[in-house]
């Protein structure tokens, strides 16, 4: 008659049994696992196993200072009065319901256009007809009327160009930026003025501004340059893996320039629109609060 | 020269003796992925007999073949074979031999056993008394409601 097996917590070494948890990568798992037993759930608790899963599926939450707890009235919780558990067990406890929420959003599967606004651009060659503003159209042609972002003119290729956007959420995970260049009908030969490259950033305001020239963000994550087509399409750019942006700002930078107008010799970049694609964006109270 | 003096080192065999006095003959560099092994050569390296004392012939048998035969078919198809007890007691086995490999392997085969699965089920299997109160269990189950849905039936 064969035995039946054992609780591994019992019998293993803590860093097996860890290595065991640590091959969990549904948030739900964890939160069963410490359903077992309350020798299980100590255990998922007190090494922090829904914090490392996050961090696995986040790198970016490596830069996340602290959290705080909201409850249901978004009030910052405060701890339990008589509380027989030390400051460092209730601040464990605090993080284990509050990643594994977290960890929950994130693989909950809500595919949404998450630019809420533009912020600014480096440069626009017609105000207000050729701003920013034109690139959250999808469509290049409004009643007869071309909308469409237009850079400054340089005569360097090398000059790039930036697209600052504000989004839907803080708290956002992007997949994918979809990008569509302008065509410009209306000009000899319908040149297409597209970037050679770009690249994404993401990040959050900065803190406080000391004088009007500092760079007014922080970056947290830059993307890798993706080549663009000179082709007067949607274009698709997917993540190499998803991203948490963390502050709710969104950059596209632009870089060379590919395309010189006739009229005056120069190089231009001009874009139609700028959509950008997340999996979905946390609007639970009860997670709220990121400090980085 | 120098080829056929390191065919023979590497054709050098070993004897493992297993807890219940099984012997195995393996060659050296086999022998070798076992660092617990390594060390007790790198100690006194004229030996010739290595007792296991911790690890049944049976699973010493496995054990032996899981480095032989390693590569990422053999491990999907590996941790299949295995009931709980055996996995518990080969994933003592590899941390008393220290064997990276066939942990990662192991610890990943119990996971599995774990995924998608109701806690009533992971107490049954792995022989878990429950020891929360009603009503901490109510508590958790209806705080965290989704994560018992669309799990494995039991």
């Amino acid at each position: 008659m064969m035995d039946h097996g054992n609780d591994f917590s019992n019998w293993l070494d803590p860093d097996t049994s860890l290595k065991i948890f640590k091959c969990l990568d549904d948030p739900a798992d964890l939160v069963r696992v410490s359903c077992v037993s309350r020798t299980w759930r100590d255990f998922v608790v007190e090494n922090g196993l829904s914090k490392q899963l996050c961090l696995r599926m986040f790198p970016q939450l490596s830069r996340v200072a602290c959290v705080v707890e909201l409850n249901q009235n978004g009030v910052k919780g405060h701890a339990e009065v008589g509380s027989s558990r030390s400051m460092e067990s209730l601040a464990l406890w605090k993080d284990h319901r509050v990643f594994s929420y977290f960890a929950r959003f994130c693989l909950s599967p809500i595919a949404m256009d998450c630019i809420a606004k533009a912020i600014c651009a480096s440069s626009t060659d017609n105000f207000p007809q050729e701003s920013i503003d034109q690139t959250l159209e999808e469509r290049d042609n409004i009643a007869g009327r071309f909308s469409y972002w237009s850079s400054s003119g340089q005569s360097n290729p090398n000059v790039p160009e930036t697209l600052t956007y504000q989004l839907a959420s803080q708290i956002c995970i992007i997949k994918e930026i979809n990008i569509q260049p302008f065509q410009a009908h209306f000009q000899m030969g319908s040149p297409i003025y597209s970037a050679k490259s770009v690249r994404f950033k993401m990040g959050h305001l900065k803190a406080s501004l000391n004088d009007l020239s500092d760079e007014m963000f922080v970056w947290t994550y830059t993307s890798p340059e993706f080549p663009m087509a000179q082709e007067n399409r949607l274009q698709k750019f997917i993540l190499p893996e998803p991203v948490l942006c963390i502050g709710g700002i969104l950059q596209v930078e632009l870089l060379e320039r590919v395309q010189r107008q006739e009229m005056d010799g120069l190089l231009y970049i001009w874009c139609v629109s700028s959509l950008c694609f997340s999996c979905s964006s946390s609007g639970d109270p009860v997670v709220t609060s990121i400090y980085c | 020269m120098a080829e056929e003096k390191s065919q023979a080192s590497s054709s050098k065999m070993l004897t493992l003796k297993a807890s219940d006095g099984v012997l195995f003959e393996v060659e050296l560099n086999i022998a070798k992925e076992m660092k617990t092994v390594q060390a007790y050569i790198d100690d006194c390296e004229d030996i010739e007999t290595i007792p296991i004392p911790n690890v049944l012939g049976k699973h010493l048998a496995i054990v032996i073949e899981y480095i032989k035969k390693t590569n990422e078919e053999y491990d999907a198809e590996f941790e299949k074979q295995w009931n709980m007890d055996d996995l518990q007691l080969l994933l003592l086995a590899a941390n008393y031999l220290n064997i990276s490999g066939l942990q990662e392997c192991l610890c990943k085969a119990i996971a599995k056993r774990i995924e998608n699965k109701s806690p009533e089920y992971v107490r049954k299997v792995f022989n878990i008394e429950n020891d929360h109160s009603p009503e901490e269990e109510a508590k958790l189950r209806k705080e965290y409601k989704w994560a018992f849905e669309g799990v494995d039936k039991d």
